[in-house]
């Protein structure tokens, strides 16, 4: 599978926001817990909506949550 | 496993289930008379009944199970994983129309062509669900 060019801090964003899990997280953003966790673990590319909503919902920049690799973009 | 995920694996078991009965136990020895048009008739209303029946108690079942699942909305990676499937049931049924066609100058009898395009139909089917399976498997195809 194609490794997609950016990376995430979701998860420690989420550890940082309480253990926030998940379906908070999902159900926050509007999307599935499954979604979260694709996104997550690098295997889904959201929306620049969906981005835009769980950067929100940690209070941060959207580059604070997501980072292009350099090595594989 | 999501709900939709779920709900995408019943469908499939009960379609191979439905179908491969069907065109398992179709008398072929008739299929180019006109009893063969009927013998579908007769053996596609209990199909389509039992696919029916199967669906609504697998679905209620597992809603009344996980409730919260099932009142989620499709989301985007719901939505990506429809249209890829959708896209990949399109070659089948575009082979199988074809296969029908040619068919029709073979003088295939009406139940031979409407069996063919009936199988058309299910592969194009059981394609959509396990492209969709498959990738809700994976996550995503990246």
């Amino acid at each position: 599978m194609a490794r997609l060019p950016f990376s995430n801090d979701i998860r420690t964003l989420r550890f940082l926001a309480g253990e926030m899990t998940q379906a908070e997280l999902g159900e926050r953003v509007g999307v599935t817990r499954q979604t979260i966790a694709a996104i997550e673990q690098g295997k889904y590319s959201p929306s620049l909506e969906v981005a835009f909503r769980i950067a929100r919902t940690f209070g941060k920049p959207l580059e604070q949550v997501f980072g292009w690799d350099e090595e594989s973009g | 496993m999501s709900f939709r995920e779920k709900i995408h694996w019943v469908t499939l078991v009960t379609m191979i289930a439905a179908f491969g009965w069907y065109f398992l136990a179709y008398p072929w020895g008739i299929a180019a008379s006109p009893a063969g048009l009927w013998a579908s008739a007769g053996m596609l209303l209990p199909v389509t009944v039992a696919i029916i029946i199967a669906m609504t108690i697998a679905s209620a079942w597992m809603a009344i199970r996980t409730p919260a699942e099932a009142d989620l909305k499709e989301d985007e990676r719901d939505r990506s994983i429809h249209y890829r499937g959708t896209h990949y049931a399109y070659y089948p049924l575009v082979v199988g129309v074809w296969v029908s066609i040619f068919a029709l100058f073979w003088n295939a009898g009406p139940a031979v062509q409407l069996n063919l395009l009936l199988a058309t139909v299910v592969l194009a089917e059981l394609t959509r669900i396990g492209v969709q399976l498959y990738l809700y498997r994976r996550g995503w195809h990246g």
